[in-house]
């Protein structure tokens, strides 16, 4: 209850500071659609909020699991760096770089010699089949790096 | 049906046929992968296709959604996880079926009724696509415009707990359509940053919106434990079981009818189609009380029905642009980026890539049915993959197929953004289908909405134009019923979890 009353305010205060940025619009007749667009939705967080202030839901039945933040954190981050770094060391280098990182930063809790190789194994050979698949056979272009 | 015979030896070619055993063989390991939805591989797909002709890319597609139902019984029957919400019916009795040493059987049983509702729902679908589609012809603006509103308000009462949520998410898909450049008046609309000027194309937000959240799911189930499943294959079971199957012609006639009726709704989908062929199976039987003990009509009547379902729910999307599921509506932006727009213009001006798409779908129904089959034995080799794995290799191809349309890194940008809060939506209880059908729908809306905005007000004025007229007011009332069935649920839901609280 607590998350749509948050989600619905934020929703509705989103609404109405886009509907109010497009009263400085250049063309008012371009935006007319995403003013009605925006004047609905603010109708329907409104319907949200009121609707979670009033109807008590069940609460849920057992106890739930804890959300991992910190391992999300983490992939959110590993990400953000591969998608950094990926225009100057190039799709190949960096998707490898990435495979890699998420097997063993992920993986740290369960890893032994044997696993550790068996997936550097499965990034080159993950990457080995894209690259021959886009690259020479389908000719597909990719971010370009100093090595492919 | 002349044109469908014509345009049949088109989907025969060799290019064609190479294509639709791979993504017939693709879709059942995908389907048969738990942690990967059906909606989300067909969307990683989509860009791909963008590098082939419009025919060949659409077959891939088609063998894809065909089979990524079927695959997703077989991690229903071996370790009771559905592979899509349309395998939930089949664990009933495809789990126990399992349980007690007969995985084999269950398969086959699967596969085989998937083949017989599937080919019953394609046959509908030949004959009644193209002359509805000649309905369409009749639409004016504002009956387009109301259409695409049908499509969200479907879209929003199938695939959220709650319709305000659903809608809210359909109406911030048609605000994302928004983005860039006025199509009409060239004027920037919500530019705030540089990698907004283009706009947010669908395939990026496709991608997005179902593979990002889904690998920060993955990541969320890191280290759960999935039950090796127990499957001996055994010789001489396939004609024992084609012969057990074909004697089910009551729970493969109730599947495949069921499946077609609600299939042809908008927004019923295959869930929807399973349950209620396996609860009208059960009624109809004679021991209703073997039924989710290991009853194989019990997987016939799912599976004959979750298949049948497929071409009928292409009926509303190839004539009107109404996907009846969340996985035809990515497939709608397939036929988009490929500059095919469903209603007539498919059929008179596309009419080689359109009935070459339907033949093949016809044919990916034999193909599904023999490389399951094949692939059976080798099925529980997929549920060992270990989604560090799937993590990593989700986000490369995500990353590789939007980049691979446009050459874009904004596009790469767009989608990681655009994944990123939708996982955060769905932590709310929003859902990417919705979105993701504003975004396709958003153009048609808008276009359609001010053109019929100049008409009226030359014409009958704005209420006259949009809220008189037949189509109009059947359109209109599809929507508010829509809407009201939709919180009908709701309110039911809501009572059900109240009287169980209530009690001690």
């Amino acid at each position: 209850m607590i998350k749509d009353i948050l989600v619905s305010s934020l929703v509705l205060v989103g609404t109405l500071s886009l509907y109010i940025s497009l009263q400085w619009a250049e063309e008012p007749r371009a935006v007319i659609f995403p003013k009605v667009v925006l004047m609905i939705m603010a109708v329907l967080s409104a319907l949200l909020l009121v609707q979670s202030l009033l109807i008590k839901k069940a609460a849920t039945q057992g106890k739930q699991k804890p959300f991992p933040f910190q391992r999300a954190l983490l992939c959110f981050l590993m990400i953000v760096a591969y998608l950094f770094i990926m225009e100057s060391v190039g799709f190949y280098l960096s998707s490898f770089l990435f495979f890699v990182a998420i097997s063993f930063i992920l993986g740290r809790g369960d890893m032994d010699i044997r696993k550790a190789l068996t997936r550097v194994g499965v990034s080159v050979i993950f990457m080995a089949v894209l690259f021959v698949l886009f690259n020479k056979l389908l000719l597909v272009q990719t971010p370009k790096g100093f090595l492919f | 049906m002349s044109e469908f015979l014509q345009y049949f030896p088109h989907a025969l070619t060799v290019t064609n046929i190479i294509t639709l055993i791979l993504g017939t063989i693709g879709g059942l390991i995908l389907g048969a992968t738990p942690g990967l939805s059906p909606t989300m591989a067909v969307a990683l797909l989509v860009p791909f296709t963008f590098h082939m002709n419009a025919a060949t890319g659409l077959i891939l597609l088609g063998a894809v959604y065909t089979s990524t139902v079927a695959g997703g019984a077989i991690s229903a029957i071996l370790i009771n996880i559905p592979g899509a919400p349309a395998n939930i019916a089949t664990l009933l009795d495809g789990h126990p079926m399992a349980k007690q040493g007969k995985s084999q059987a269950a398969l086959y049983i699967c596969f085989i009724s998937s083949l017989i509702g599937g080919l019953f729902g394609m046959v509908i679908m030949v004959f009644f696509t193209p002359p509805l589609a000649e309905i369409a012809l009749e639409f004016g603006a504002s009956e387009m415009f109301w259409i695409a509103i049908f499509g969200i308000t479907v879209m929003a009462g199938l695939s959220s707990g709650s319709i305000l949520k659903g809608l809210i998410g359909g109406m911030f898909g048609l605000l994302i359509s928004t983005i860039g450049y006025s199509p009409l008046l060239g004027v920037p609309r919500f530019v705030f940053l540089d990698v907004l000027t283009g706009g947010v194309a669908i395939v990026p937000a496709l991608i997005g919106l179902f593979a990002i959240p889904q690998v920060f799911s993955l990541v969320e189930t890191l280290g759960s434990h999935i039950e090796a499943p127990d499957y001996k294959p055994k010789r001489g079971v396939l004609l024992r079981t084609l012969i057990e199957n074909l004697k089910m012609v009551k729970a493969l006639s109730i599947g495949s009818i069921a499946g077609t009726i609600i299939g042809v709704i908008p927004g019923a989908g295959g869930q929807v189609a399973g349950l209620i062929a396996y609860d009208q199976t059960r009624k109809f039987s004679k021991h209703p009380e073997s039924f989710g003990t290991g009853n194989p009509e019990g997987v016939a009547a799912a599976e004959s029905a979750n298949n049948a379902m497929v071409g009928p729910s292409l009926i509303p999307l190839l004539t009107l642009s109404v996907p009846g599921s969340p996985t035809a509506a990515v497939l709608l932006g397939g036929l988009l980026i490929h500059g095919l727009f469903p209603g007539p213009d498919l059929f008179l001006n596309n009419a080689d890539v359109t009935y070459t798409f339907i033949a093949s779908l016809v044919l990916g129904q034999f193909a599904m049915c023999v490389f399951g089959i094949a692939m059976s034995r080798y099925s529980y080799m997929v549920m060992n993959v270990p989604n560090l794995h799937m993590i990593a290799a989700v986000t490369i191809l995500a990353v590789f197929g939007t980049y691979s349309v446009q050459n874009s890194f904004d596009d790469v940008i767009v989608m990681f953004a655009l994944g990123t809060l939708m996982y955060v939506g769905r932590k709310f209880g929003f859902s990417p289908a919705p979105v993701v059908l504003g975004i396709i729908l958003g153009p048609i809306a808008e276009n359609n909405y001010l053109k019929g905005k100049l008409i009226a007000e030359t014409d009958v004025g704005m209420f006259a134009y949009f809220f008189t007229g037949t189509i109009n007011n059947i359109i209109i009332l599809l929507c508010a019923a829509s809407i009201a069935y939709s919180v009908y649920g709701e309110i039911r839901a809501h009572r059900k979890a109240a009287s169980k609280e209530k009690q001690p």
